[in-house]
Formats: structure tokens, sequence, C-alpha cells
């Protein structure tokens, strides 16, 4: 089963990302609130897959995905994005964030997009 | 909980983080108005909360709330992205505080269910823009990059991204920098992908073609482009160099990438790695229909407590260590109690600080300006009840301002200070909470008062014989306002009679006083809870009653000597000194008693805002803690109940009706049986 670790700052997204996977057979093995707890958890636990919100209090998704490649340079992160944040996706993507997904999705476009990255070597 | 993750409770929690967000934001705007400017962080904050408020409601599909946030969101993205630009911030502050509002009004159509009403932000969103454009057009040009050499290439390929998937340029341009690994000389098309976000479009129709030069193989490639996320379909084809026409600048996309690291190594820098240590966490939020279930069922506790251990069975039997652990069982029973209602406990800052909105606005408006004190505001009182009290007072402070306070003007002819000030004061006594409303401006006009009082038909008993206080509570009647010009905020004849009924449909009581040319204080007095009240049980003919302990005064067997009629023959009681009416229960409801005579029965006085009356009744049966539960619906839908505020069970099991002080006071004696 592929292990999915959920950061994102609204509970609500939280849930609803949650909803999505699980019903998918992922098994989300943590969910955080913000990027610092983010990485705590990637520490800890070590999830195949990291859905990363971008805009968060405190330290940014694109910060928080830095720090995750620092620690684990293979660490396969998806940005969790919103329409017109093109040039932060960038950011993020140059950061080497593996794919991203765009608010408002379709929930096949995070079970898809999870699916070929964990393939993915 | 797999019952729980519905569509509602995704709708509970959207709403309930929309209006976070923006109770958060009206803060933000509020706390930057006061310091005079805009913040890089507050910049960031009010960006944020734009995104996520974007974010939700697109996924929620209430696209007027998302496509609102994201112009909003454009806006400070902008600002945030060009530090040096200027701009207005009053202007930005009203703007923010327009989008709040009209995003709270669309949720409480959400809340209703009212969704066909939803109106659109087209307004709001073409200020924002305006407020764009004037800022870009205000804003130095940026300086550009410098160019690369090009080169050559051997493969084509197009790829078709997935339907609604967005942004296609950015995933195209992630795509370039992935191949950039195993392949050499790459050129797009269309070539602008990073910084024109229209090209999404283009890519979206006609696919993004790219050539390049690559040492793997026809499938190798094939294989590794099919892995990425949100392709929908793959044309490769290998070309000879020759006939390559694809491109026309060939590496620019490499320049790209360069400078876009150089940006973000800067911002790398910037951006202080702040590592904000997040505490374990010590509060969880509970949905309140939860609560109010556990304190239903504590309520079920208190009166099966009282079922067990007033048992008719045990009676007249000898059970001390039976005794002894009902007492402990009591012991914790009011503990966990007081836990119950200590957990449903909300301090009054948010309700508090919700006028400050309404001040900004209306010193704004009105051109008087106003400092808004607080104290106490830490003070806890039951969220059922807050719900009630945070349009009375915003109400409260409205008419403060508008009424209340002087102009600048008046204020220094009058030898004031030129602000004025505006108090809120919180603070526990008792059972009750209470709340003061005080400003220091002209205070209440009694002859004024009292005039309209009576053009209106207010007065209900001579001029000469009211007290001061009772003159300003005049204010208070349906249908009264001094005030001859309607102004925008206040005034229009509904008001202060709608903040009496609010606190006093949760059992609180409302009061003013006033000194000319000093100020007025209006004062809430507010029960901490409603659930459980302490009532005193009494017993009329077979049936019984509970009053609430706060509304008696005191109960005495009458003295034939005082029992004074007059010339109906309807009865009034002496007590020391004051003549009191009296409402027989058992005339006022029909109830078949054997004890009709005065002195045979008990009186209870009961007092509200200083009017007294006596309740005549068959016996006391004793104090108790009861659990109010509102009447039943078969019974309210058949029958409109006056004066039972609701029931609750007695320990023998049978069933008390709770009466409503109020009502005890002010409705009519019926003196003479019916019929």
């Amino acid at each position: 089963m592929i292990s999915v670790l959920i950061v994102d700052d609204a509970a609500f997204m939280r849930l609803a990302i949650k909803n999505v996977l699980e019903k998918s057979g992922f098994k989300v093995i943590a969910d955080a609130k913000n990027g610092q707890e983010g990485i705590e958890k990637y520490l800890e636990l070590r999830p195949d897959i990291v859905t990363m919100d971008i805009t968060m209090p405190d330290m940014t998704g694109i910060e928080a995905l830095k720090k995750i490649r620092e620690i684990d340079p293979h660490a396969k992160v998806v940005m969790i994005s919103a329409m017109g944040q093109e040039r932060m996706v960038k950011e993020a993507i140059i950061n080497g964030a593996r794919s991203f997904i765009v608010k408002p999705y379709k929930e096949e476009h995070i079970t898809q997009t999870l699916l070929k990255i964990a393939s993915d070597s | 909980m797999a019952e729980q993750i519905n569509g509602d409770s995704l709708l509970e929690m959207f709403i309930f983080e929309t209006l976070q967000n923006t109770e958060q934001l009206e803060k933000i705007i509020l706390e930057t108005e006061k310091n005079g400017g805009f913040s890089d962080s507050t910049i960031n904050e009010i960006f944020r909360i734009m995104h996520t408020l974007k974010g939700s409601s697109a996924m929620m599909s209430y696209s007027y709330i998302s496509s609102l946030a994201h112009k909003a969101e454009d806006l400070f993205y902008y600002i945030r992205e060009n530090p040096t630009v200027s701009y207005n911030c009053s202007r930005i502050s009203d703007l923010i505080l327009l989008c709040m509002d009209y995003i709270n009004r669309e949720i409480d159509k959400i809340k209703e269910n009212n969704e066909v009403n939803f109106e659109s932000p087209e307004e709001v969103i073409k200020e924002i823009e305006n407020v764009l454009i004037e800022i870009i057009a205000n804003r130095d040009n940026i300086p550009t990059n410098n160019i690369d050499e090009p080169s050559y290439n051997s493969f084509k390929v197009i790829f078709y991204f997935e339907e609604g998937c967005e942004m296609e340029n950015i995933r195209s341009f992630s795509i370039i920098r992935d191949i950039q690994e195993y392949t050499k000389d790459v050129t797009y098309i269309p070539d602008n992908v990073i910084d024109n976000d229209d090209t999404a479009l283009i890519i979206r129709q006609n696919g993004f073609a790219v050539s390049f030069r690559s040492d793997k193989s026809y499938s190798d490639l094939h294989s590794l482009f099919s892995r990425i996320p949100f392709i929908r379909d793959i044309d490769l084809t290998l070309i000879d160099i020759e006939k390559c026409t694809i491109s026309d600048s060939p590496v620019k996309e490499l320049q790209e990438v360069n400078s876009i690291n150089k940006i973000t190594k800067q911002q790398d820098n910037q951006v202080k790695t702040e590592t904000h240590q997040s505490t374990s966490q010590s509060i969880i939020s509970i949905n309140v229909s939860k609560l109010d279930k556990l304190m239903n069922l504590m309520g079920e506790v208190v009166i099966a407590e009282s079922m067990v251990v007033e048992n008719p069975d045990l009676k007249g039997l000898q059970l001390q260590s039976f005794q002894r652990e009902a007492l402990q069982l009591h012991k914790i029973i009011v503990e966990m109690q007081d836990m119950v209602m200590s957990m449903r406990l909300v301090p009054l800052t948010t309700t508090f600080q919700k006028t400050h909105r309404i001040v900004r606005d209306m010193s704004k408006k009105l051109d008087k300006e106003v400092k808004l004190e607080f104290i106490g505001e830490e003070t806890e009182v039951d969220k059922k009840i807050i719900e009630h009290l945070s349009d009375p007072l915003l109400h409260l402070v409205r008419n403060c301002i508008d009424h209340g306070l002087e102009s600048e003007k008046e204020r220094i002819e009058a030898n004031k200070p030129p602000i004025g000030t505006i108090t809120l004061e919180a603070f526990n006594a008792g059972s009750y909470v209470y709340i003061l409303v005080k400003d220091d401006g002209k205070g209440i006009n009694k002859t004024k008062v009292l005039e309209k009082a009576k053009k209106n038909n207010l007065l209900i008993k001579p001029e000469s014989e009211m007290t001061d206080r009772e003159i300003c509570n005049l204010i208070f009647l349906p249908g009264f306002s001094t005030n001859e010009q309607v102004s925008e905020f206040s005034g229009r004849g509904v008001g202060m009679d709608v903040v009496m009924q609010s606190i006093t449909s949760v059992g609180g009581s409302v009061s003013v006083d006033s000194i000319e040319g000093k100020g007025t204080t209006i004062t809430m007095k507010i029960p901490l809870t409603v659930a459980i009240i302490d009532g005193m049980n009494i017993e009329v003919g077979r049936k019984h009653f509970t009053i609430p302990i706060t509304a008696i005064k005191e109960s005495f067997k009458p003295n034939k000597d005082n029992i004074i009629c007059d010339t109906d023959g309807n009865e009034m009681i002496m007590v020391r000194g004051e003549c009191y009416a009296i409402m027989k229960l058992y005339k006022q409801w029909d109830i078949e008693t054997r004890i009709s005579d005065l002195t045979d029965g008990i009186l209870i006085m009961v007092e509200q805002e200083e009017k007294k009356r006596c309740i005549f009744a068959d016996s006391l049966l004793g104090q108790q803690q009861v659990v109010v539960k509102s009447m039943p619906d078969y019974i309210r839908k058949t029958k409109i109940v006056e004066g039972i505020s609701g029931c609750t069970l007695l320990g023998d099991g049978s069933i008390s009706l709770i009466l409503d002080a109020g009502w005890l006071i002010n409705s009519e004696i019926k003196y003479k049986k019916e019929g």
C-alpha cells in the first residue's frame, strides 16, 4: 500500500484529500498542519509520497519541500496548488517537486498522479 | 469515525474555517489601520488567507466566493512580489473589508441553504482590478535578462495533457526540467511557457511540442514520458536533423531556468528560516451539538441520581452506608456538572472584538473619533448565550456612537476630552455575567424620552411617579426611537426593543442608567448557562411547577391582617408597608385544588427588573437543581402555553413545568374564574 503524508494548513483540505486517497486504497499515515510539522512527520514516518500545500503560515510549502528534499533527496513530494499560483509552482518544480495538482481538482487527478509517481523509481 | 466523513461535515468544516479566516482577516485589517500600513508579513498573511478561501470555496463549488478570493489573492500576490510598489493603504483595507462582508453574507446564505440567492461579486472584483491596475501603473520597470547560445535536436514529441489538469504551461516547464536530465538541445513550442500563463490555453488545445537530442532509445523515452502525471497522450517521433523546423530560439528556456534559479537563491536568503516550534496539540475543537448532547446527558444523570436517592422504596429504611455512598456520588456529579458546563464556556473576546469594525466604519462615516476600550473581555459565557449576544452588543455600540457621543466640537464646548470613549466591560457575579456598554457622551434626555413615550402612548403609570431609571428604561419598549432623523446606522425605531428581546430570550435582562451630560451605561445581566438552573418546586393541586430561584425574593405564609381587598373583591398583600398584587396560579390556569384561601397556602414573592409580585401556590416542595428541557414538539405545535419556559423531571419522576419569571410579573392577572 502506498503511504501518504498530507501537509495542509486547512483542516478542510486535509480531510478532502484524505477522503479521496483512502477511497482509492492509499494509506494516509499522517497529516500535518504546517511545514514544520510536515518535516518532522516525514523524518519520523518516511512516507512514500507527500502532498504539500503551497501557501501555509510560518513556513511555505516550498520551504518545507526544500527541507524534506535536503533530508531525503529522493523524497516524492506532490504540491497542491490553486489556480493562478504559476510562479510558486514553478519554484516548487525547480526545487524538486515531482508534480502538482491544481485545486479544484478531480478525484482521479490526485489518485492518478500519486499512482504514477509512486511507480516511478 | 467513518460515517462522519461525509459531505455535511465537509460543508460544516468549510463554513467554520471560512468564518475563522474572515474573522482573522478583519483583525489583521483593523490592526493594520492602527499601525498605519501593511508590513510584509501582513501582506503575506492576507495573501495566504485569500488563497485558502479560494481553494476551499472552489472545492465546494462556490465559484463566486472563489473568484472573488482569487482576485484579491492576485492583488496581494502582486504587492508581495513587488515590495517596492506604492499603494493606497486605506483603499486596500476598505476593499478587503468589502470582500469579507461579501463572503460572510454568502456564507450566511449557505448556512441557511438559501443558495438560489447568491449575488455576484462582480462590483467588488471590478474594484480590485482597478486598484491592481493603478498599482501596476505606479510601478517602475523591471530589468530583463541576458541571452545564451543556441543548439540542435533529433526527436520530436507532442505532449497532450489531461483535461482540467490546469497550468499546462507549468506542467510543460516541469517536463522540460525533467527531460533535461537525459536529453540535450531542447527546444519547445510554445516557447514562453514560463512567463506567459496564457500559453496554458494554447497547450491545452494544440499540445506541447518539444524537440531534443538524446542517446536513449525510442521505447525508453516513450515509457519515461508515459509516467509523467497528467499526460493524456504522447506523440513521439524520431526526426532527421535537417528537417527540424520547430524552434526559433532554442535555448531560451535554459536561460529562463537559470534566471529563476537566481531568483530562488535570492529568496532563499531573504526568507529567514523561522522554525516555529509547533507545540503539541493541546486544544481540540468539538462540535457544539456534541456538547449539547453531553449537557443533556448530564442533566439525565442529575435526574437519575435524585430518582435513585429519593426512591420511594427506600423510605423508612436505615441505610447508613448507602447514604454515605450516595453523598459521594452526589459530590462527583456536581463536579462533573461544573466540568461539562465549563467546557461550553467561551470567552467574550471575539464578541467584543467584533465591535471594532462597527466603530471603525461609523467613526469614518460620521467623522466622530471614538476610543474603544475593553475591560474583562476574557470573561466566559455559555456558547449558546454568546450567539445571542453579538447582535445586541453591536447594536448598543452603534447606538452609543450615533446617539450617545457628541461631535468633537460639542465635546470641547462641554469641557470634555475631544475623543469620545466607549467602554465594554464584562464581569462575573454569582451565576450571572454582567456586560456593560458605557459611553461618556451626552446621556439620555429624560424630558425628550417622556415626551416621546407620551406621544406613542407607551406610559403605563403617571409621569410624576416614575423614577429616573424607569424613564430611561422606556427606550427598551417596542416602537420607541427618540432620534427624529433616521441615520444609516441606527434609529429605525426597531432596535433597543430587539436588544431587550434577544437578551431576555436567554433569560437575561437589560437596564440603562444615564446621567445627562455625563454619559450612559447599559447593563446586560446574563445567566452563565441556560441548561441547569436552581429552582424552587411548588405544588398547585396535583400539578408541579418550578420557579427559578434567582427570581424569588422570599416566600411566606400570609397573615390574615395583611390581606386587603379592593372594591372588586380582589386580594392584595401588604408586606413591610408595601402593597403587592397576588397572582393565584390555580385561578390563572384553572387548576383544581382544595386550597383556595390565602392563609392555607403560601405566597412567593418574585422580582424582575425591580418589579415585584406575589405568586400564590398550595405549598413549597423544596429547592432543587433542575435541568431545563424545552417543551416537547407535539405540545409546542398544538398549543402555545404562555408563561412556561420549559419543563423538567423531578426526583420522583413527575414532570414539573418551569415558570417564566418575566411572565409571572408582567402578565395580566385573572381574578375571576372564567365562564
